[in-house]
């Protein structure tokens, strides 16, 4: 017990593992801000597609997103990031962190695509009904009625996303790249503190503050969209 | 009144799939007329509805509004003169009642919001929902939710209105503030078609019923007509059963 504590206040105490701590939790953040921006873009951009009403020219586009969808979700997320890493973006000197941000972020925009698409699909069709029949436009009824409704059933799921990526990212670790969960590993090896359990359980705080950090801002904007549900 | 043909219809036809909803329906309206759709229930009235606004796309015949020709390209005008009141309501649940009211008036430059606003403040008056302006649809009755989105249709000043079993989600209480409301238009001389299980009230409002049976109108009439001397052996056992 007692070299447990003396491997917190090591641990503490000792710049260059606080640093590579914090350089390894940036990289995360880094990795998770981007992949998860560039997810949102792109699977809505998916779920618009998807959804959108049955005409000759999204016949290809449709088609493309299934076929895109399946194979992402039907694959591994480490193997995607080999791929990335190894086969598409095998470049010398290729920034190893657009590689990563693509590989999360072409993974993310899949499973966002099928939460927007589920969120737009579950508002009532009578919603849609009533604006064609007072003669509004598909648009002005989809920014207007539908996406405003859809919001509402899309924030749980896609803050639990955003948590998925947020972790997931854990495992570039497995191409060399310094974050988080590497710093961790690095920090309790034998040439370092020669100890694991407190550096990766430290790590494992940080991973949770972010994840809590995000549960309460997401519930936070639950709450506020919740506010046309009330009745009475 | 000069017979004034607002919507003609011609040989209507939708089929879901294979299976023939419609079957060829052909149908006049004049202005100032109050028809009364009757049938049983999966014989094709909410669908024949649907198709007048093209909510369903029909599979084959012609709809007229007046003279023009309905077709996809410039259903989005008709709509505005063809007003629709649902069974479910459908007012938009993340708008208030007086968002409802004004956002098709204002987007389609019908009115500015301040003259929407006004509109639809008198109409809210009028029905006694003032004080509700500015809930959200979740806090309103059933009968209320249903005479909001009944001065929601009158607020773009259409020229029919079509009421797709309006009473048909209401508890018996609301039920008749909403014919009220439905009678007080018929009786400022609107243009109605109406699908309803109401016999009575049919019987009271009707310019004119049809009967819709396996996707065809097989007998129309006057109530005084249909209810008393129904012609078709069809129709007197639908009679028998419901009255």
């Amino acid at each position: 017990m007692e070299d447990f504590f003396q491997k917190i206040i090591e641990l503490f105490t000792t710049p260059e593992y606080i640093d590579s701590l914090l350089h390894g939790f940036l990289l995360t953040l880094e990795i998770s801000f981007f992949a998860i921006i560039i997810g949102f873009l792109l699977g809505t951009l998916i779920a618009l597609i998807e959804t959108a009403k049955k005409s000759k020219w999204l016949v290809i586009p449709k088609f493309i997103c299934r076929v895109y969808t399946t194979i992402i979700r039907g694959t591994p997320m480490a193997l995607q990031l080999f791929i990335m890493f190894f086969i598409i973006f095998a470049i010398r000197d290729f920034p190893e962190l657009i590689t990563a941000v693509l590989a999360f972020g072409l993974n993310s925009a899949a499973y966002t695509s099928e939460i927007i698409r589920g969120g737009i699909l579950s508002v009532d069709k009578g919603q849609t009904e009533a604006g064609l029949a007072l003669g509004l436009s598909r648009q002005t009824i989809f920014w207007k009625i539908v996406a405003p409704q859809a919001i509402k059933n899309i924030i749980p799921a896609l803050g639990n996303e955003i948590i998925t990526v947020i972790k997931e990212t854990a495992i570039v670790s497995m191409v060399g790249m310094y974050d988080l969960n590497m710093a961790a590993k690095d920090i309790g090896s034998g040439q370092n503190m020669a100890s694991y359990i407190v550096p990766m359980f430290t790590a494992a705080l940080f991973y949770l503050a972010t994840v809590y950090l995000i549960t309460f801002f997401v519930r936070g904007v639950e709450k506020k969209l919740r506010k046309s549900d009330i009745t009475g | 009144m000069v017979d004034e043909k607002i919507l003609t219809i011609k040989n209507l036809k939708k089929n879901f799939k294979k299976h023939r909803v419609l079957r060829g329906i052909d149908f006049e309206l004049s202005k100032g007329e109050r028809v009364v759709v009757l049938g049983p229930s999966g014989s094709g009235k909410s669908t024949f509805l649907r198709c007048i606004n093209r909510l369903e796309e029909p599979s084959a015949g012609e709809i007229y509004f007046h003279d023009n020709l309905i077709t996809d390209k410039n259903i989005r005008a008709m709509r505005e003169k063809i007003g629709m009141v649902f069974q479910h309501f459908n007012l938009i649940s993340n708008l208030t009642v007086m968002e409802n009211l004004t956002l098709a008036p204002v987007k389609l430059k019908l009115m500015s919001q301040e003259e929407a606003e006004k509109k639809a403040r008198d109409l809210l008056r009028h029905i006694g929902l003032l004080e509700k302006a500015d809930a959200f649809p979740a806090s309103l009755s059933g009968g209320q939710k249903q005479r909001v989105a009944i001065i929601r249709a009158m607020m773009m000043e259409p020229e029919i209105l079509l009421f797709d079993e309006p009473t048909s989600a209401l508890d018996p209480e609301s039920i008749g503030d909403v014919l009220a409301l439905i009678r007080e238009l018929a009786d400022k001389g609107m243009t109605i078609i109406i699908v309803t299980h109401e016999m009575g009230f049919a019987k009271e409002i009707a310019s004119k019923i049809i009967f819709i049976d396996e996707g065809k109108i097989i007998e129309e009439g006057t109530p005084k007509d249909f209810f008393n001397h129904p012609k078709t052996p069809r129709v007197q056992e639908f009679l028998e059963k419901v009255l």
